[in-house]
């Protein structure tokens, strides 16, 4: 880290924590206006059924009803969490002819209180034909299978899969020749459950027409993808879209892309003149909003006696739910994290994106990294293990080096993967303690186990809208307000943003005020949701304050008489560097400025995007073209306990080594990594939506188990800092919000397997599993020994 | 005698309706509640109190978490009609003259605050805790914040902050 940094690499407050912890914080839940309705969603209570009829005469002739909506009041226009000409906009706003999933959303209304809108929903008259439905991807892929949607035409052509959605197909080399020439190959399948976001806060959208404008607050990840897509179903200019900032309460990919009832809040506030608040329940949210992305993963690997990898196989299939939304996403997804971590020389790669009589999916932090680390590293361990190598080895043979250029284009640059592998050996003692719980069985029933996973995850790529803008306004008394479009979810990205300002402006934290995440004063904002904030915003926000120190020392040496390269700043104060007394205060600057040079207004702007020459993000089907600049690499060791008795196990320390660049506030990155471990101990141990016949069986909290304090793991971070910080230069941060959820779920289940020698090939690692594998275990020394 | 004939909206009101009185972060409230309006519809849309949160309606988050008569109690859970007579304390009534209570302060120290949320219940139930049990043992501080989700911490800083907060463990603030 560079010296001399008054800001940066430091642990500053959450500028926003005064607000949080006192109530003040206004979420959209807390917004209200005056003469507010209230909106509530009909849904389809059946998972696959064309629509015969709705009457909704009844239901509007109630008192205090003050409008119904069904598709017949839209536009009729399609949007889709991916709009390309491969997969173009599939979703209606409101369930069109068809219902395909159970809590498709059919009909709104608005009412004068949340009585009357639930009567007038109840007073709505749907008939419906029954359609045959599948849950499963591999019986709705079968040909014959109740058809939700064509399979894609581009797969059709060649393959007699039904329900596809979307493929990626990809890879080099050849693998046949890899395998052939391989020492060791295996073959493994691995699944997973279905788990949520868990947000705190639910969906809530509170909207208002007022002076030709829709106002709109909503709980989002990204403000600006909301206003294309709002102004895109309404067929309204975007400037005529408004998305005012609110706190939000947790997202982790749950709030992005558009939703029925942020559409349905709109067009009743329209229709009626009057602001139009849906609040959204969690047991809505529960069946009928997006979860994640369950993969099924099947991976075959060639491996030379020293555990060099030779060739790859891999086969991913996503139930993607009714439609495509980020369906096709995740498959693509799933290669670049296949590649990025270990070096394949040749590889195949195929990944189905498969309609089901599901909920469509929503990204999950790590979308799809955390299942896709599960395969490989379970997998890895296996092979280490046949091969007689230890898990270390084996690791550092294959992984990826800084400066590796990628079979995409991408380079690795300082790729931190070695040392990160190489200091969560050390730290955790991890070969020392690795096979002994096997080789020596304690007396009694618990046992305790280690294990390791790797992670790579990607920061920041070509989405809309790619890039982000910062405007930074000096103020008279040398204060700076910010106005950026980033959206502080939890992450700090405020903080983040008031300290790269202060850093390169020479003021103090609290010399930074931010306007932020509101689509009508702040400029255009990549969002919270594709691991690129820091880096993307952030950078923007260093040109643009970057800009207006430029035009502060412009001013400042024509006041003292010097050159700019003369001078330096700090302390809200432009110096002579040759002799710091010799200075002029910001203020005085801009007092000066005003009253002898028409006081042209300091303000500085910068603009950021990823990959700047690249047109676009890469192909979703084929995986050509650049995907991002930035690669974090992390190495995460688990150290669990097993009862034998109970078969029940759990987390007990987590040790993450990360490669994130270099902090910027490194409290807030121990934030998200101990975040992230607790989510994936969710996933390794406890979270599961339960679905029978398309209804979700545990629509709450209590039945839903997430980690309570009481699974609190103890979590250690070391950050390997493989970039630096310089005022005035571009820097390169890399993602730690997302990728870390991965190489620690692999590392437990290879811990269970350290503790007890039960491989798990599904998650959650239930206690039934690692009891019926302890028992096969039983049965087969007993066979051994008869 | 005459009497007046009464509306279908007067009849409604008046044999449902009932008024209680609450201490709310020490000011006193009259309230028209019905028997269906639970704690968290006063303090919310009431009295406007939006500080404590609704993550859940149905008990199984701790967002709501407010003090009644200084035991903490799920707002969503609780009948406003049970609460007449009461006294009770939301997040807004923690700062003293402007100045945040220890609790508070060891969230913000400690960095045990991302999106926020879980946050006026977290702080609630530790300071409760705190009240009743000034250094309580980390057993007690499990058992006292069970009933809170956070989705975002993973609860490690939330702990170190009730122990900053209780003078325990040594723990220093992490953030400057
Ligand atoms: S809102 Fe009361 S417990 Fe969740
Ligand atoms: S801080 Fe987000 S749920 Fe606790």
């Amino acid at each position: 880290m560079d010296q001399g940094l008054n800001f940066i690499g430091k642990s500053f407050k959450r500028k926003d924590g005064p607000d949080k912890v006192t109530g003040r914080a206004a979420y959209t839940q807390d917004i209200r206006l005056p003469n507010m309705l209230v909106g509530r969603v009909l849904r389809s209570p059946h998972p696959h059924a064309r629509i015969v009829r709705i009457d909704t005469a009844k239901a509007k002739a109630l008192a205090g009803v003050k409008a119904v909506i069904t598709a017949a009041d839209t536009k009729g226009i399609k949007h889709g969490f991916v709009e390309t000409p491969r997969y173009p906009a599939d979703q209606s706003v409101l369930a069109q002819g068809k219902v395909r999933h159970v809590g498709e959303a059919i009909a709104a209304v608005a009412a004068i209180d949340e009585i009357t809108a639930q009567r007038a929903l109840e007073a709505i008259e749907i008939e419906y034909e029954i359609l045959p439905a599948v849950f499963e991807p591999e019986a709705a892929m079968q040909p014959g299978a109740p058809e939700i949607h064509p399979s894609h035409p581009k797969v059709a052509m060649k393959e007699n899969w039904a329900n596809i959605g979307g493929k990626t197909e990809t890879g080099w080399g050849d693998v046949e020749k890899g395998f052939a020439e391989s020492d060791y190959v295996r073959e493994d399948r691995f699944d997973c459950q279905l788990r949520t976001h868990g947000y705190l806060e639910p969906h809530v959208t509170l909207a208002h027409w007022e002076a030709e404008k829709l106002n709109v607050w909503t709980s989002s990840m990204g403000a600006f993808v909301k206003r294309a897509k709002l102004a895109k179903t309404l067929d309204l200019p975007f400037a005529a879209v408004r998305i005012h900032k609110s706190y939000v309460g947790g997202t982790f990919g749950g709030k992005i892309d558009l939703y029925p009832h942020e559409y349905a809040a709109a067009r009743l506030a329209m229709i009626t003149g009057r602001p139009v608040k849906i609040v959204i329940t969690r047991e809505e949210i529960f069946q009928a909003f997006r979860h994640a992305q369950p993969l099924i993963i099947e991976v075959k690997t060639g491996v030379k006696k020293d555990g060099t990898i030779l060739a790859q196989e891999m086969k991913v299939i996503n139930n993607s739910g009714a439609y495509r939304g980020s369906g096709v996403v995740v498959i693509f997804l799933a290669w670049g994290f296949t590649m990025t971590a270990y070096r394949i020389p040749n590889l195949k790669f195929q990944g189905y994106s498969v309609y089901t009589n599901l909920t469509e999916r929503a990204p999950q932090r790590g979308h799809g990294n955390p299942k896709v680390r599960f395969a490989i590293e379970s997998q890895m361990d296996m092979i280490a293990e046949a091969l007689g190598l230890d898990p270390i080895q084996i690791r550092l043979k294959n992984a990826r080096d800084a400066w590796e250029q990628l079979p995409n284009g991408d380079n690795t640059h300082q790729a931190g993967l070695k040392d990160c592998i190489k200091i969560a050996a050390e730290r955790s003692g991890l070969l020392a303690k690795y096979g002994q719980s096997r080789k020596n069985p304690p007396a009694d029933t618990i046992r305790r186990g280690v294990g390791i996973g790797i992670s790579s995850y990607m920061g920041g790529t070509l989405i809309y809208p790619n890039g982000s803008g910062v405007i930074v306004k000096m103020n008279d008394d040398g204060s700076a307000t910010v106005l950026t479009g980033a959206i502080d979810i939890g992450q700090g990205s405020e903080t983040v943003i008031a300290q790269i300002v202060a850093e390169e402006l020479g003021i103090g934290m609290e010399d930074v005020r931010l306007i932020s995440s509101d689509t009508d004063t702040t400029p255009q904002d990549i969002g919270a949701w594709i691991s690129g904030m820091t880096y993307v915003t952030g950078n923007a926000a260093r040109v643009a304050a970057g800009n207006a120190r430029e035009k502060l020392l412009a001013l400042g040496a024509d006041r003292l008489g010097l050159e700019v390269s003369e001078l330096g700043f700090g302390n809200k104060s432009v110096f002579a560097k040759a002799n710091p007394d010799l200075k002029i205060t910001y203020r005085e600057l801009i007092a000066a400025s005003i009253a002898t040079k028409r006081g042209d207004t300091v303000i500085g702007e910068g603009f950021w995007r990823t990959m700047r020459d690249e047109p676009a993000h890469p192909s979703l089907a084929t995986a050509k073209g650049r995907w991002t600049e930035n690669y974090a690499y992390s190495a995460q060791v688990a150290e669990v306990e097993v009862d034998l008795e109970t078969g029940k196990a759990r987390l007990v320390k987590a040790l993450t080594v990360h490669d994130c660049g270099f902090p910027i506030n490194p409290a807030l990155v121990k934030g998200q990594v101990d975040g992230q471990v607790s989510m994936a101990l969710g996933h390794a141990f406890m979270e599961e939506i339960l679905i029978k016949d398309g209804y979700v069986l545990n629509p709450t909290w209590l039945d839903y188990r997430m980690p309570t304090v009481h699974e609190l793991a103890l979590s250690e971070d070391v950050d390997v800092i493989t970039e630096k910080y310089q005022v005035g230069k571009a820097y390169r941060t890399k993602e730690v919000g997302e990728g870390l959820v991965s190489g620690i779920l692999a590392a437990i289940g290879n811990a269970i397997y350290d503790a007890t020698g039960v491989r798990l090939h599904s998650t959650p690692f239930s206690a039934d599993k690692i009891l019926a594998g302890l028992r096969k275990i039983e049965r087969q020394k007993r066979q051994a020994a008869e | 005698m005459y009497e007046r004939p009464v509306s279908g909206l007067e009849a409604k009101t008046k044999s449902r309706s009932r008024v209680i009185v609450l201490s709310v972060n020490g000011e006193t409230h009259e309230v028209m509640v019905r028997p269906r309006h639970r704690l968290i519809d006063v303090i919310r849309d009431q009295l406007n109190l939006t500080g404590t949160k609704d993550g859940c309606q149905s008990g199984t988050c701790g967002a709501c978490t407010v003090l009644l008569n200084g035991r903490p109690v799920l707002a969503c859970l609780t009948l406003a009609v049970d609460c007449d007579g009461k006294e009770v304390r939301t997040i807004e009534g923690l700062a003293e003259n402007g100045q945040l209570n220890k609790v508070q302060e060891a969230f913000l120290d400690q960095g045990a605050i991302q999106c926020g949320f879980c946050t006026p219940g977290m702080v609630m139930s530790a300071t409760a805790l705190l009240d009743d049990n000034p250094k309580p043992s980390r057993h007690q501080i499990d058992k006292a914040l069970e009933g809170n989700l956070c989705r975002c911490t993973g609860y490690n800083a939330i702990v170190d902050a009730v122990l900053q907060a209780s003078g325990q463990g040594g723990v220093k603030p992490v953030m400057k």
